[in-house]
């Protein structure tokens, strides 16, 4: 049986006046088992699993052969019982498997299913263009055909989702929010980063970058596993904050940065509730802010009760405080969690704003941005990022953040910054 | 007092011989020892019914705490499920109503981290009882050494009481003596129970009790059939507000601020100065003395009896404000609503200070009868 606990870290203290509380709260679950547990009897599984693979004629050649080859290590790792199905997609999607014209939508993975999943991927050919959103939109009626509570896509492109306005694709990710979750992959240096981006966040899934082919399978592998290994299927992060509060914004910091606020349901009155997906045993950290009417020196106030829920079951939650003082010694202290994660998230806006300013030619934006994100890395201890940032950038001074762009930057070199700019690193606990 | 103990018989002030149950020294007029004051946990407190945060409903105390800032109910976790302010401790907040025209409010107030005020309540049906200390914030332990004394001083005056072991009867005359004397007994009880604890507290921690003791004021009232008698040490007041009538501060404080008003300084002035709050007189180790001074008044009409810390006269001194103040609150004429009130207005206020209010409806039903 899965088990939750939260922790709170804070400085309660407010000097006389102030109105805002920051908080990060530490969620861990322990226990989660895995989704083989959910249920025994094939067909009946807690889980259904979908890889969509582009087919499009840009991945002829080795991305094809890579991609085939990772959709078959895929089906290898999806465990008997599993529910599952291969989309091919390029500006159409295709069911690969099980074949067009079989009776049932998804099939319970066994030895039998395997095997002939694996010959009807070894038939992809590429050809056609890119339209993401009638992946989706198959995956989504596939996965609407099946009764289990926890769904989660694969999703493999090389290229720009170039065969249909944006828009598209935009309102089809609206449609699909909160029916499944989606990993997102981007092999080579011609997909774009944002688009991608886009379809994880909302669908509460990763992104990342692939830049060689012979690395997918690995990487589907990992990535069949980690959801398998999801025993706790549908998680929401809950907010309680007093009458007259407002809450500022709910953002995961940690393992990576996801803003929530925009994903905010109402509860009742007092208490939101936003998506967090499914869990396995790990550890995820909440920047929470909430503004409260300021009230006299020496008062107490709950300013939030964050809460894990688990269905409709709250299973952990944990007290956001303010205590108004006039001791400076008190209310003058931040949080050390609370000011490495306020810039770690200054880290990933400045990272994605800096890339984009250099892409769109304005450089001086450029060399201001990423200069802040050296910067941060440096300050927050993000070691990686230091790291992908020196690739982009020469650094003068790193305290300071002064740079200057380097010239003729490989292409990859600047998605895997961008990729990686969510990703944070944890607050060094004494 | 024992009718053979022939010792307390002898006036410890002048030696004079005592008449035998005197109360008082018939030579130098200074009180004697009581039985109360010497024993007090001998008296039976069948008068006394407290209620501590009462649900109206079930009775129950503790399983379903309201919220004192908006009404709501507390959530398991100690805080309010709609406003978040932090449930209080009982210490913190309680409140007594021991008849339905008897009631008070003791409450930490704003700004302070512990409740040192104390307040104990007796009452029947003609007689009341309305103790109030005051704990010395600048000492530690101030709110245990309130809470034992107001308690051992609200029981001493029910002893005095019409059901108590040794009740003060007769004409008005003999019973304001009566009371007087029973005042002295049980501000004398008080002190005994602020030493006690304050040497228990001393024996506990391993420190001295001499040092930085605990202490606090004292002021009790009582209502017994038409009268009423103050009694005080320290700033604690007790106000009688009369619903038609001169408003009036039965207590006079012992007080650096008092001192300078005797001195002819301006009544505002000398309350606002940074030493108004010294007191000079108080209960605790170090007290020289421990002897209530008294007041008397047998009211008119019916009106408000007001016993309260300075936690709420600080924001209301004069005796006609606080009457309106009163009269504001009191517009179901229910003394627990109103006392509930006035420490919710003291609060807004600021609450700079632990605030308690204790009132007594006494009316000419309550004062005519028996």
């Amino acid at each position: 049986m899965a088990e939750f606990s939260a922790e709170v870290f804070q400085n309660e203290f407010l000097s006389d006046g102030a109105t805002d509380v920051h908080a990060v709260v530490s969620v861990t679950c322990t226990g989660a088992g895995s989704t083989a547990d959910a249920g025994a009897q094939p067909g009946a599984a807690g889980v259904a699993e979908i890889v969509a693979v582009d087919t499009s004629g840009s991945m002829q050649g080795r991305n094809m052969d890579a991609a085939k080859h990772a959709a078959a290590v895929a089906v290898d790792q999806i465990p008997d019982g599993t529910l599952f199905a291969i989309i091919g997609g390029s500006h159409v999607a295709t069911r690969i498997f099980p074949y067009p014209n079989a009776r049932v939508p998804m099939v319970a993975m066994e030895p039998g299913a395997r095997t002939e999943a694996k010959r009807a991927i070894s038939t992809m050919a590429a050809g056609g263009g890119t339209a993401i959103s009638s992946w989706l939109r198959l995956a989504d009626d596939l996965f609407a055909t099946v009764p289990v509570a926890q769904k989660h896509l694969i999703l493999l492109t090389d290229g720009k989702n170039e065969s249909e306005p944006t828009m598209h694709l935009d309102r089809m990710i609206a449609d699909v929010t909160g029916h499944f979750q989606c990993d997102a992959r981007g092999v080579g240096d011609r997909w774009v980063v944002e688009e991608l981006r886009k379809i994880s966040t909302a669908l509460l899934g990763t992104v990342d970058l692939i830049a060689r082919p012979e690395d997918i399978a690995e990487d589907f592998a990992a990535l069949v596993r980690k959801s398998m290994a999801r025993g706790v299927a549908s998680v929401d992060l809950r907010v309680w904050a007093p009458q007259g509060s407002e809450v500022l914004f709910v953002k995961q910091v940690a393992p990576e940065v996801d803003d929530l606020t925009g994903r905010r349901t109402q509860v009742n009155a007092l208490t939101s509730a936003y998506p967090t997906g499914a869990w396995a045993d790990e550890t995820r950290e909440y920047h929470v802010a909430v503004r409260v009417p300021a009230k006299p020196v020496g008062s107490e106030q709950l300013a939030a009760r964050v809460q894990v829920a688990v269905g409709d079951e709250v299973t952990a939650s944990g007290l956001v405080k303010a205590k108004w003082s006039d001791d400076s010694t008190l209310t003058a202290r931040i949080s050390p969690e609370v000011a490495h994660y306020t810039g770690q998230a200054e880290l990933a806006s400045a990272i994605q704003e800096g890339l984009a300013a250099k892409a769109s030619g304005d450089e001086a934006t450029a060399t201001v941005k990423l200069g802040r994100a050296v910067q941060l890395a440096a300050e927050t201890g993000n070691d990686e990022a230091t790291s992908r940032l020196r690739k982009i950038v020469e650094v003068e001074n790193e305290e300071e953040g002064t740079v200057r762009l380097k010239r003729n930057t490989a292409k990859l070199d600047e998605m895997a910054l961008d990729t990686a700019s969510t990703k944070t690193t944890r607050v060094r606990r004494a | 007092m024992s009718a053979d103990d022939s010792s307390l018989a002898r006036c410890p002030h002048c030696g004079e011989n005592a008449a035998p149950r005197a109360r008082f020294c018939e030579n130098c007029g200074t009180p004697l020892g009581t039985t109360a004051a010497t024993s007090p946990s001998e008296v039976t407190l069948e008068l006394a019914p407290t209620v501590v945060d009462p649900d109206p409903a079930t009775g129950d105390s503790s399983a379903r705490r309201s919220c004192g800032a908006c009404g709501g109910t507390i959530a398991p976790d100690g805080y309010c499920a709609d406003c978040g302010t932090p449930g209080q401790s009982e210490r913190d907040h309680f409140e007594e109503r021991p008849a339905d025209w008897v009631a008070g409010v003791c409450d930490r107030g704003v700004r302070h981290a512990r409740n040192e005020d104390a307040m104990a309540l007796a009452a029947g049906s003609t007689f009341a009882a309305l103790v109030v200390c005051d704990g010395v914030s600048s000492a530690p332990d101030s709110d245990v050494a309130s809470l034992a004394a107001s308690r051992a001083a609200r029981d001493v005056l029910v002893a005095y009481g019409p059901e108590g072991s040794s009740s003060v009867e007769g004409a008005t005359s003999r019973r304001i003596a009566g009371w007087t004397d029973a005042m002295v007994a049980a501000s004398r009880a008080a002190g005994q129970a602020v030493r006690g604890a304050a040497e228990q507290l001393a024996a506990t921690k391993g420190t001295n009790v001499t040092d930085d003791p605990p202490s606090c004021t004292f002021v009790a009232a009582v209502v017994d059939n038409g009268l009423i008698v103050a009694g005080w040490l320290g700033d604690s007041r007790v106000y009688w507000l009369p619903d038609s009538g001169q408003a009036e501060q039965l207590s006079v404080d012992d007080s650096w601020a008092q001192e300078m008003i005797a001195a002819g300084v301006p009544r505002a002035q000398a309350e606002t100065s940074p030493q108004a709050h010294a007191i000079t007189r108080w209960l605790g180790p170090d007290a020289p003395d421990t002897d209530a001074r008294c007041a008397a008044t047998v009211p008119a009409g019916p009106g408000w009896l007001l016993v309260c810390s300075d936690g709420l006269w600080n924001y209301c001194s004069d005796a006609h404000e606080m009457s309106d103040l009163v009269q504001r609150f009191a517009t179901s004429g229910d003394p627990h609503t109103t006392a509930a009130a006035l420490v919710r207005w003291a609060n807004a206020q600021g609450g700079r200070d632990n605030i308690t209010a204790a009132l007594a409806r006494v009316s000419p039903a309550a004062t005519e009868q028996r």
